[in-house]
């Protein structure tokens, strides 16, 4: 590719990546729990850090329990650590599996929008709607949040084109400030 | 076959991927299409392991009579949650089961696949409280309470596999097949005043009702192997219509997979294929791969090509999404398997015309926490030990710095 070409496909990649982000950016978005729905009905909200995971057999299904260090607290009085219960997991040689429930690693960050019901263990609010995995950029050491039912992009057969809802990539500075005016909205509990 | 498709479509890329189109494809192909997948356990003889780390499709075995499913005719009536039109007791019922019959035969109404109507007995109904769990008998249940309810779930289906072959769960067969599903069972919202569902009967009169049959139309596709899918139009797409709509429209005598979208009738093709069928033997496969491969991952080491793209087929003539996979890996046994940017969406009508539209997963998140299409593609020591390195892999992820660039294929 001569010198000449090369530049020109590289402003045709650049126009390309303008539009793109233009129709990203005006993408329909498909609303199940709004952000501030989650906010209001979560019993708490935290930043939490996965240490564990572990899964058992209870009454009749297997169970995932993730045990989570407490970094910040947005909502709710949670102690230092806390578990949090989901559906599925494997034990042996079986594997149950249900579709949009949060999968935990160790040492990974996330926002969690909790619920529970006294007596009974944690559950994350709205499962993947409820979870906001950070990211660390490697080289900047910037963090993101991205919903976990945002992260697939969604493509609509009429318009042709991919688009995107619900939160992604989202500087952990905005995210803040959302979570803080979703939950100010919030009625005191 | 697929070089007639291959040299007829349209190329077109999105977004921040590179899509190197080929219509030649020089090895087994990726099994990526929106399904539940699982690593058989290779650390036990291959007798029973099948000796391949390579992931297969959770499916249900196809033949006569092979897939029981039975329904709790316990229903809640404080608050009453499941709206029917008949308000006797034995027409509540009656109406209910229509819908559960009707919504698997949208299912065994595909055309070109071996899930057939009479793959399974006739449903039947159980008067128990409780009968969903695994316990090895397929059931829905509409009045369960159930931990892993919280508000936005409005029901679910809980799918166990097993990695190994002869495995039992309490009354199920013994697994003959790798991915052969044990139990599932299909969870209703059973408490919330607030969540209704309605019979196609009672629907038109319920505006704020869910509806039933689209609601578990979408479940039963979870009970076949299917995971979600990124295509609005789709009836597994992830979200329920809102209340008061319905998913595509209802089914006829002509057309009685009518809520489907042509996106779940491919896959349901892919999962259950028809030897038979030659009308939908059509493949189009290929790689998605980076212009400048320093955008690839670093971590893990191997990784070739752009894992967990979305890549969906366009039919010219109708505008409908014929397919849709995600994509990104493919595998050869023994496994295990190979990150390359290999995609392939099978069970495609000849002689057609089809526009291919890719885009990657463009997140920082890791595609292997939030689906179960890509979630457990690898298994390595760390998530089983003694795992054998040569068939261990780790599943990357996705790398947002993508340059954009169209080549022709073959």
């Amino acid at each position: 590719m001569s010198y000449v070409e090369r530049r020109r496909f590289l402003w045709i990649l650049f126009l390309m990546a303008l539009t793109l982000l233009a129709i990203a950016a005006n993408a329909t978005t498909l609303a199940r729990m709004r952000f501030e729905e989650l906010a209001q009905q979560a019993t708490a909200v935290a930043r939490l850090r996965c240490l564990d995971t572990k899964s058992f057999w209870h009454n009749g299904e297997i169970w995932t329990d993730t045990q989570f260090e407490v970094i910040e607290q947005a909502k709710g009085a949670l102690q230092a650590t806390v578990i949090v219960r989901t559906l599925g997991g494997t034990v042996g040689h079986l594997h149950s599996r249900v579709e949009e429930t949060p999968v935990f690693h160790p040492a990974e960050e996330t926002y969690l929008f909790l619920w529970g019901r006294e007596g009974q263990p944690l559950r994350v609010l709205g499962w993947s709607q409820g979870t906001f995995r950070i990211a660390r950029d490697i080289k900047t050491g910037a963090q993101t949040v991205t919903q976990d039912s945002a992260t697939a992009s969604l493509f609509d057969p009429q318009v042709r084109r991919f688009v995107h809802e619900g939160i992604r990539n989202l500087p952990i500075s905005i995210f803040q400030m959302k979570l803080r005016k979703a939950l100010q909205g919030d009625p005191p509990r | 076959m697929k070089n007639s498709i291959a040299k007829h479509w349209r190329r077109q890329v999105s977004a921040w991927v590179h899509a190197l189109l080929c219509g030649i494809w020089w090895g087994p192909a990726a099994q990526a299409y929106s399904f539940n997948m699982i690593v058989p356990d290779v650390r036990q003889p291959a007798a029973i392991s099948g000796g391949s780390a390579c992931p297969v499709r959770a499916h249900q075995l196809t033949t006569a009579g092979s897939i029981a499913v039975q329904w709790s005719t316990v229903l809640n009536t404080n608050p009453v949650t499941i709206l029917t039109q008949n308000q006797t007791p034995s027409g509540r019922l009656s109406e209910i089961e229509q819908t559960i019959t009707q919504s698997l035969a949208v299912w065994t109404g595909v055309s070109g696949t071996l899930l057939l109507p009479r793959t399974l007995t006739p449903l039947t109904r159980t008067a128990t409280q409780n009968p969903c769990g695994a316990d090895g008998l397929n059931s829905i249940c509409f009045d369960q309470m159930d931990m892993a309810f919280t508000p936005g779930v409005l029901a679910f289906t809980r799918v166990i596999t097993a990695d190994v072959t002869g495995i039992q769960i309490g009354g199920s067969a013994i697994s003959t097949e790798l991915g052969q599903v044990l139990d599932a069972d299909i969870y209703f919202s059973p408490g919330d005043p607030n969540t209704t569902f309605a019979t196609p009967q009672a629907f038109p009169a319920s505006p704020k009702a869910y509806d039933l049959e689209s609601v578990l139309t979408h479940e039963l596709g979870h009970f076949l192997g299917f995971s979600h899918s990124a295509v609005w139009s789709a009836i597994m797409f992830p979200y329920a219509p809102a209340p008061g709509t319905i998913s595509g429209t209802r089914p006829t005598t002509h057309q009685p997979d009518a809520p489907l979208a042509d996106d779940d009738r491919t896959g349901l093709r892919v999962l259950y294929p028809d030897p038979a069928d030659t009308l939908h033997q059509g493949t189009i496969s290929g790689r998605i791969i980076p212009a400048n491969p320093l955008a690839l991952p670093a971590f893990p080491s191997g990784v070739t090509g752009v894992f967990g793209s979305q890549v969906v087929a366009v039919d010219n003539s109708t505008g409908a999404v014929i397919g849709a996979t995600l994509g990104g890996w493919s595998c050869v046994a023994p496994g295990p398997a190979q990150f390359d940017g290999a995609y392939q969406i099978a069970g495609l009508p000849v002689g057609n015309n089809y526009t291919v539209y890719a885009e990657a997963l463009n997140g920082a998140a890791n595609p292997s926490q939030f689906n179960n299409a890509l979630t457990l593609l690898c298994r390595n020591a760390m998530t089983d030990a003694g795992w054998p390195p040569l068939q261990a892999c780790i599943v990357p992820s996705v790398d947002i710095n993508f340059t954009t660039r169209t080549r022709p294929g073959p």
